[in-house]
């Protein structure tokens, strides 16, 4: 700082700058010298959200001399929030990637640091969903949770209705067993399935299981998928779209209450669960299958989005932030997320022995099995499309559900309006 | 401030000439209005313009700004969600501004005597207004709720067969959209209906009354032009509201079913915070302003004449 002899106010941005990049730089403790580092991550609703909580004390433990420091965001707010503050030059360290077509914006604008380096010098031979942040041979993200969708349903209810959950489901067998299902329980109607609004419940599906192209500006494989969706939606057995929108249903409700007896539903809403029983909140008898199929298929293929963790471009400290996504994709951060319930990306047996093993989990074989499909395929593949695209599939969906179009009718204009609002 | 105040008055130092008792005024006046204006200035008028350059510009808020002319406004012309959005928004307006107004100064007739407990029925119609929004929006989902709701309950009671499915329809989801924000704002409307009320001179219908003027011609012949320019007021406020309506139908439909009421501020929102085109973005925020900016220069204009 003596050296520097110029005005005071350029010393102190001087020194400054040199504490910055003293802290940055390294990430061993100087011989008792004060190397403290503190990593911010954005994650959203950190109350609700165990996962982080889980995995900031383990990475803590690991990394004494870094600490973490959360940015917490609104769940429902997390995107816009993030894009507006990466557009503002923010510096929060690591930005969790919620989703897949975030993060395909966020790496084409160049706001993510390539970390191809961390991600090649890592063993990803058992890392799921890493595939989805390939952008052109380099990574800008590495995941730490994988999700995928399976079939939650309410033990009681089969009991109650003398049925019992098979191994394997058709989608037809399944909106069967919704009929069967369906009664009146004390004044009050149990309905055989809960279908959320998101239009994954349909579309994603279609796509995954036919190997139909969510972008390719051609719909028709979602058909099948709409008539049973739309079937069971006309003979009562699950709740009307307009009506779950009109009251903003919210699909834990739904399960927790005992109102619906079978629901698709993404695996990250087992640690929802296992919350809400451990709170006494709820008494469900719960249990997982395997996602129902097409007729003749005889693998499991479901469809699911990784999470991942990516450092700002403008990140403070660079290094200690691609250490911590490292370690979240690390066994010991599996390890740690597994606690809570959370499905971590690194597979390995021994990491879905320990996830079964947590309190409050079903015990039965099909629950396990369940957790294992045979292929996971992207719930919307990445593009610098997919956020248009998705806003049309998404207005199509609703005016389909609600009853204003026709499926075949909704498929058309998706089939236009991809073409020439999006694809054009 | 001393430099400006002095520098004047140094060629004629003797007599302190009007230039330096003006500017010190100005001054004064500044330093009344600064603190206002320097939020103002900092957070809306800044940041405006600097949206109204954007226009011009392909910018996805990270890269270089690139110049583009007119090609932002050449893309809306082309843009099937513009139209919409557009329409939606006129419809929507064409709703919220006639309907508010009347109900609000239905409402400040109706409350505006000297009765016992009028005091709690004035609130009561005012509470609406400072109710929170999402609150407002997500008891009124309710209300509307196609199966469950008591909307639909009471028509299906009153023999109704097919009673609309309101949100849940792209006919009727903008009505829906309207009669709850009719209802929020129609109790601040009629809070400055009461008051234009008050200043029409009691005379004025003593001797429209010797005159002979039956209820139905005094309101007509006194009291609408006694406050025209409380409804003048009220046209402008509300026709800026409506145009820039987005809270509401984001809590309540977020635009749909399908685009039925997607609105010109929400569309602004997603081009810009969601899809991250910034420019095309200010571009449509830009026309939303001419629109708003020629609709109230409209009402001046013809007001102006009225009252020439």
């Amino acid at each position: 700082m003596i050296a520097l002899n110029t005005s005071r106010r350029l010393a102190a941005v001087a020194a400054l700058a040199l504490a910055v990049t003293a802290c940055g730089g390294s990430d061993e403790p100087a011989g008792g010298g004060d190397g403290n580092v503190t990593l911010r991550v954005s994650v959203w609703n950190l109350a609700k959200t165990p996962e982080f909580t889980a995995l900031f004390e383990a990475f803590q433990q690991a990394n004494p001399t870094i600490k973490i420091q959360p940015v917490d965001i609104l769940a429902d707010d997390y995107p816009e929030k993030v894009t507006t503050m990466l557009a503002g030059g923010d510096t929060t360290d690591v930005i969790t990637m919620k989703n897949v077509i975030d993060y395909s914006r966020y790496s084409s604008r160049g706001q993510l640091l390539d970390i191809t380096d961390a991600v090649k010098s890592t063993d990803t031979s058992k890392l799921a969903g890493l595939d989805a942040f390939d952008v052109q041979g380099k990574y800008f993200a590495m995941p730490y949770r994988q999700d995928f969708w399976l079939l939650y349903y309410n033990k009681k209810a089969f009991e109650a209705a003398g049925v019992t959950m098979p191994d394997k489901l058709t989608w037809d067998e399944y909106a069967k067993l919704a009929q069967q299902l369906t009664r009146e329980e004390g004044g009050k109607k149990v309905y055989g399935a809960y279908h959320h609004t998101w239009r994954s419940v349909v579309q994603a599906v279609a796509a995954a299981q036919s190997g139909g192209d969510q972008l390719g500006g051609d719909y028709s494989f979602f058909n099948d998928q709409y008539a049973l969706a739309l079937g069971l939606q006309k003979s009562g057995a699950v709740l009307d779209f307009g009506t779950a929108k009109a009251q903003k249903s919210d699909y834990r409700t739904q399960f927790e209450t005992g109102a619906a007896a079978m629901m698709p539903m993404g695996t990250w809403y087992i640690s929802g669960i296992l919350e809400a029983r451990k709170k006494g909140a709820t008494d469900v008898e719960w249990g997982l299958a395997p996602m129902p199929q097409r007729p003749g298929g005889t693998e499991v293929t479901t469809f699911g989005s990784p999470t991942a963790f990516a450092v700002n471009a403008k990140a403070e400290h660079a290094d200690a932030a691609r250490k911590f996504v490292q370690f979240a994709a690390s066994q010991a951060g599996a390890e740690a997320i597994t606690k809570v319930g959370v499905v971590p990306a690194l597979q390995t047996p021994e990491i879905t022995k320990a996830y079964f093993a947590a309190e409050g989990m079903p015990s039965d074989e099909l629950s396990k099995k369940a957790f294992e499909p045979d292929k996971v395929v992207l719930e919307m593949p990445v593009s610098e499309k997919a956020s248009d695209i998705d806003t049309i599939l998404n207005e199509e969906h609703e005016l389909v559900m609600v009853g204003e179009k026709s499926a075949a009718d909704g498929i058309a204009s998706m089939n236009e309006r991809v073409k020439n609002e999006a694809l054009d | 401030m001393a430099d400006v105040m002095t520098q004047p008055a140094r060629p004629a130092p003797k007599a302190p000439p009007r230039r330096t008792r003006a500017w010190r005024d100005i001054l004064v006046g500044w330093s009344f209005i600064l603190p206002n204006f320097l939020g103002f200035a900092l957070f809306t008028l800044i940041p405006m313009l600097a949206a109204f350059a954007l226009a011009f510009l392909d910018w996805d808020s990270y890269s270089t700004p690139e110049w583009v002319g007119l090609k932002n406004f050449q893309r809306m012309l082309g843009d099937e969600n513009f139209h919409v959005a557009l329409g939606n928004t006129l419809y929507y307006a064409a709703g919220h501004i006639p309907l508010t107004l009347v109900a609000a100064l239905g409402l400040a007739l109706v409350l505006d005597r000297k009765l016992r407990g009028m005091a709690f029925f004035r609130t009561a119609a005012f509470f609406p207004y400072v109710t929170s929004l999402v609150a407002v929006a997500i008891v009124w989902n309710m209300l509307f709720n196609p199966t469950a709701g008591p909307v639909n309950q009471v028509l299906g009671a009153l023999g109704v067969d097919a009673p609309p499915r309101w949100v849940a329809s792209t006919d009727w989801a903008m009505p829906a959209v309207i009669v709850t924000s009719v209802w929020r704002d129609m109790g601040y409307y009629m809070v400055l209906y009461l008051a234009g009320l008050q200043t029409i001179p009691k005379e004025y219908y003593e001797a429209a009354t010797v005159d002979g003027a039956g209820a139905w011609q005094r309101f007509w012949s006194i009291t609408l032009p006694s406050l025209r320019p409380t409804t003048f007021f009220v046209l402008v406020m509300l026709t800026i509201q409506s145009f820039k309506v987005l809270d509401l139908i984001v809590v309540m439909t977020e635009g749909g079913p399908g685009r039925s009421t997607k609105v010109l501020a929400q569309l602004v929102y997603e081009q810009g915070i969601r899809e991250g085109r910034f420019g095309y973005s200010s571009a449509i925020a830009l026309v939303l302003f001419l629109i708003v900016l020629t609709a109230t220069l409209i009402q001046f204009r013809l007001n102006e004449r009225r009252n020439g």
